[in-house]
């Protein structure tokens, strides 16, 4: 037991404990019974027979009740109620800037959107498309079914796993510091992070895909690259440009949050706007990138449902 | 010519695939080889153009020593080798004229690979090999919406294109009706008489191997136990080459056998 278990625990003392009334845990009890009682089936004759257990939906509650029964000693144990409790003191400073978001909102602010907007859908898309470039040679490599040495796949593997670790924001802070500010720092973050997602999303399409016709080609004197080149990626182009638009989705998101650490587009705006407390131009923001999002994300996903 | 002298295949795990296997094989013949499953049939096949390693003695083809053959080398011998699958071993979802033109990006730099830019010969070359076996009209229709019969003949079309001085063919119609058997056969043999291609087929089925082949080569158990013309092929030699009597199993027609 850790220490803020203990404070907790103290002026209780073990007889007190045991006393107390556990709502919880009689309740669990009598649905655990309940649940037990409706499965059994008696036949005429006495004998009976249990229906194994089944996720169905009473089921499934009592899990989820359980879960949050634990969940709450476990975050309990960890977070001060204090905490808690400013978030809640705080509600309604969150619901005035909602308020103001409202009443101040100017459409003219709409103008000054417009580019920052269209930097970030800009990012979005270039950074989407350079690292979907790079993924397919590194797929290659990272496929153990294609290049045989387990080592070389083994570390392509891991090192992308390394890739993967950080999501496009940490990349962004990153990369400012090192480069300064700029959209091509959004570019940058956006590709790393596309690349990492992508080769691994590919490679896991090869490792399963049938190789009868790459070893075909490469039985006519073919490199394994040109073998991989004619036989694999006609096969896996369909999964590709399809996770190629799903990344776009989830990059036109984070790339509206990069101008935070310094890559342009709408962060910027939105972080300034906050500073000078004007809701209404935050308002603004939020419906151009809402709007812009639903847009995007339709014609992803219509192309998409072409694709497959 | 290719020279198996002494030549033995073990593989890692231990299984003893070919012992002792020697035998020569000239320019333009027709052969054909015959064994039980698991005999050494496909290994052998497989060591003529280094899909698989030779363990011990010799093997020379086209005057190139096999074992030797590595990288670019080994890439430069094989062009001239082609290979039939039984699974026909097509590209999926890619038009038959790319899945015969696949067979020249050998000869191609990198770029003009990875951009698809195919020469007007090569496109040629491609629609001739398709035309010699008979299926120039599904030239553009995708490989994988062709039946069994005509996936085979642009595997064998797409081995053509290489322009190549031996097939090698691992149970190429294994997997076929008897009629298209039978056809695809009849290709193979027009391919080897017009062209001087030397090919080399495992069969499973024993009428076949005989009507098409000028030469049988019988193994078992990885050991040749026989090597002569189809014509001497006779019920005893059979008995040797299988260690029992023939089945149906073994025959595609079932009552060609023996008539
Ligand atoms: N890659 C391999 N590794 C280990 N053993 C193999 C391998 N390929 C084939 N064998 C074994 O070698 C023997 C000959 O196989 P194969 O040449 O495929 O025979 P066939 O084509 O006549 O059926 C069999 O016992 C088979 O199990
Ligand atoms: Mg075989």
């Amino acid at each position: 037991m850790n220490e803020k278990q203990k404070k907790r625990s103290t002026g209780d003392s073990e007889s007190e404990r045991l006393k107390r009334p556990r709502p919880v845990k009689a309740f669990l009890d009598r649905l655990a019974a309940r649940n037990l009682a409706h499965r059994t089936t008696t036949l005429s004759n006495g004998a009976t027979i249990v229906r194994p257990f089944s996720w169905s939906l009473t089921n499934s509650l009592i899990i989820l009740v359980i879960f949050l029964f634990f969940w709450d000693m476990i975050v309990g144990a960890y977070f001060d109620k204090y905490d808690f409790m400013i978030f809640v003191r705080r509600i309604p400073n969150f619901l005035n800037i909602l308020q103001k978001m409202w009443t101040e909102f100017d459409w003219s602010y709409f103008d000054f959107v417009v580019d920052p907007m269209v930097d970030t859908i800009q990012m979005a898309l270039l950074g989407t498309a350079i690292g979907a470039v790079f993924s397919l040679p590194v797929a290659f490599l990272a496929s153990a079914n294609i290049v045989k040495s387990k080592i070389v796949s083994g570390v392509v593997k891991t090192i992308l796993s390394f890739v993967r670790t950080f999501p496009t924001l940490v990349y962004a802070a990153i990369l400012a510091f090192i480069f300064g500010y700029g959209t091509l720092i959004g570019v940058l973050a956006t590709a790393i992070f596309t690349f990492g997602i992508l080769t691994k999303m590919l490679f896991e399409v090869i490792e399963t895909l049938d190789l009868s016709s790459f070893v075909a080609i490469e039985a006519t004197g073919a490199s394994k690259g040109k073998a991989f080149i004619t036989s694999v990626i006609p096969q896996i182009m369909g999964s590709f440009l399809s996770f190629t638009l799903y990344s776009i989705e989830i990059n036109i998101r984070s790339s509206a949050i990069l101008g935070y650490v310094g890559a342009g587009g709408v962060g910027i705006m939105l972080d300034e706007n906050m500073n000078w407390r004007r809701y209404g131009n935050i308002g603004v923001i939020l419906v151009v990138l809402f709007v812009s999002v639903l847009i995007i994300e339709n014609i992803s996903r219509y192309l998409r449902k072409k694709l497959s | 010519m290719i020279q198996f002298s002494h030549v033995s295949k073990i593989y890692p795990n231990g299984t003893v695939a070919l012992k002792d296997v020697t035998l020569e094989i000239q320019q333009g013949e027709f052969v054909a080889i015959i064994g039980l499953s698991g005999a050494g049939k496909s290994t052998l096949i497989k060591l003529i153009n280094k899909m698989t390693d030779v363990t011990e003695g010799s093997l020379i083809v086209n005057k190139s020593d096999v074992r030797r053959l590595q990288g670019a080398e080994l890439r430069r011998f094989r062009r001239r080798i082609g290979i039939v699958f039984q699974s026909f071993n097509l590209i999926n979802r890619t038009s038959v004229i790319n899945n015969v033109l696949a067979a020249r990006v050998a000869d191609m730099n990198f770029f003009s690979t990875l951009l698809g830019l195919y020469s007007r010969d090569d496109k040629l070359l491609a629609l001739e090999s398709l035309d010699n076996v008979g299926i120039l009209e599904k030239a553009y229709s995708r490989a994988d919406q062709l039946s069994g019969g005509q996936q085979q003949r642009v595997a064998l079309a797409r081995t053509l294109a290489q322009k190549p001085s031996i097939i090698l063919a691992d149970e190429p119609v294994a997997s076929l009706d008897p009629i298209t058997a039978n056809q695809i056969m009849k290709d193979f043999k027009r391919i080897n008489v017009d062209h001087n291609i030397t090919v080399i087929a495992n069969m499973h089925h024993v009428d076949m191997a005989l009507k098409y082949a000028n030469r049988v080569i019988g193994i078992n158990k990885g050991e040749i136990v026989f090597d002569g013309p189809s014509s001497q092929v006779n019920e005893d030699l059979l008995k040797k080459i299988y260690g029992r009597e023939i089945t149906d199993e073994d025959i595609m027609f079932k009552k060609t056998l023996g008539e």
